[in-house]
């Protein structure tokens, strides 16, 4: 073999080992590594016991607010809950889709459903199979829906309160939500609307005017 | 930047600006050492009397082919990241038949062209300003012809998926097939070379 090797060209020698790897690969099979993932337990139980899985929804909203655009919003509900309401920048994608999704394996990546078990769930699906930058929204929609959009306001807050409140009724109205006054007369509470979709239109965007005015006060 | 290890997330888009610079630095060197920052070499690969060209095309594809399947094989690689060019079959031929068109007569492809300007070669330079001149009327007309070019869409296809063949099977025959072409230019340049000598 060697003999005969060395009476070769160099592209003679190239030939023969194109053709030994070509014929090896007769018999090594498929190169798609299939479902299957392995997840470094370790590391996840950190990141899981540090929070630092997780992104709260006041702290998204103020992204948005911000017109950040270094991460994207997966809602993982179904379609039609999709189409009723989501978060301003969500797309939507059920967990059955986030492995054939174009989601990169570098990207901020903030996960939703109605609560965190389905977040979870897919957090994980998408860890295992390598994906770095993936978040879960602490408490759903249904954290969004009681901190962002509805939140509660007491009637007679305290001066120091009252900062945070005014700001907090600023993001509110971005996302086009109807902050609760908290007077104990239950009349006041009972009008929870979702918005319109069309209406929270993140700061780049030329949307709605009055509600990017009132948020760079805000700010 | 396509490659899967940008999508690993090995380095960012920063990084990764730097890294299609330097790839496309060394492509365009293995070009030039190969002659194709020559259009009479370029061209006379359609008169069969020099196919260099098509050597070294099939040689990149089979170096490339055998390095992404053994790396995936071994697990160094996911070939699923890979980014793979949609198939719309009829533009895409009538598109393939006017690019040749193109390389026939001006003797460059659009990559060829660059490395002949980098070598100061004007017709590479004239050519170079044919390629933005077509990309301007073909975006003119984009309206017009959208319809035609989003059409007999098929998606993301590989050979194993159209011909229901095992992936190591078609990484053989397309090896066999290269080996084979390489032998038959081989055979053709010398025939073509005798004609020459006769005529």
């Amino acid at each position: 073999m060697a003999e005969f090797m060395k009476k070769l060209t160099l592209n003679g020698r190239l030939a023969v080992v194109a053709l030994l790897l070509g014929f090896a690969a007769l018999f090594a099979g498929s190169p798609y590594h299939g479902a299957g993932a392995s997840v470094n337990t370790k590391e996840l139980a950190l990141v899981m016991a540090t929070g630092a899985d997780q992104v709260g929804v006041t702290t998204l909203a103020d992204w948005i607010i911000q017109g950040k655009s270094n991460f994207r919003v997966v809602d993982l509900r179904k379609e039609a809950a999709y189409q009723e309401y989501h978060i301003p920048p969500a797309e939507n994608i059920p967990v059955a889709g986030l492995a054939q999704s174009s989601l990169l394996h570098n990207e901020k990546v903030i996960l939703y459903a109605d609560d965190g078990a389905r977040a979870a769930q897919a957090w994980m699906l998408l860890r295992a199979k390598g994906y770095q930058g993936v978040y879960i929204l602490r408490g759903g929609l249904e954290a969004w829906k009681d901190s962002v959009l509805f939140p509660r306001i007491p009637g007679n807050p305290t001066p120091a309160q009252l900062v945070e409140f005014a700001r907090t009724r600023e993001v509110s109205k971005f996302f086009g939500g109807t902050p609760q006054a908290l007077a104990g007369d239950s009349a006041s509470t009972s009008q929870v609307v979702m918005p319109r979709l069309a209406m929270p239109a993140p700061q780049a965007a030329g949307g709605a005017g009055a509600p990017k005015k009132k948020k760079k006060e805000g700010c | 930047m396509m490659a899967p290890f940008f999508k690993y997330a090995l380095f960012g888009e920063n990084i990764s600006l730097v890294v299609a610079f330097l790839v496309g630095i060394g492509f365009g060197f293995f070009l030039e050492r190969a002659g194709f920052g020559s259009s009479r070499k370029l061209a006379a690969q359609f008169y069969f009397t020099d196919l260099t060209v098509f050597k070294v095309m099939f040689t990149a594809i089979v170096t490339a082919m055998l390095g992404v399947y053994w790396l995936s094989v071994f697990g160094f690689m996911d070939l699923s990241l890979v980014y793979l060019t949609p198939t719309f079959l009829a533009p895409q031929m009538v598109g393939g038949l006017i690019l040749g068109a193109g390389f026939v007569v001006g003797g460059y492809c659009p990559g060829t062209a660059c490395v002949g300007i980098a070598t100061g070669r004007i017709d590479a330079l004239v050519l170079f300003v044919g390629i933005f001149a077509g990309v301007f009327g073909f975006s003119e007309l984009y309206p017009r012809v959208s319809g035609f070019y989003m059409s007999t869409s098929m998606g993301q296809l590989t050979l194993p998926q159209v011909t229901h063949l095992p992936y190591g099977l078609l990484v053989f025959a397309v090896v066999l097939m290269a080996l084979g072409g390489f032998i038959g230019a081989e055979w053709v340049e010398k025939r073509m070379a005798a004609r020459k000598v006769e005529a």
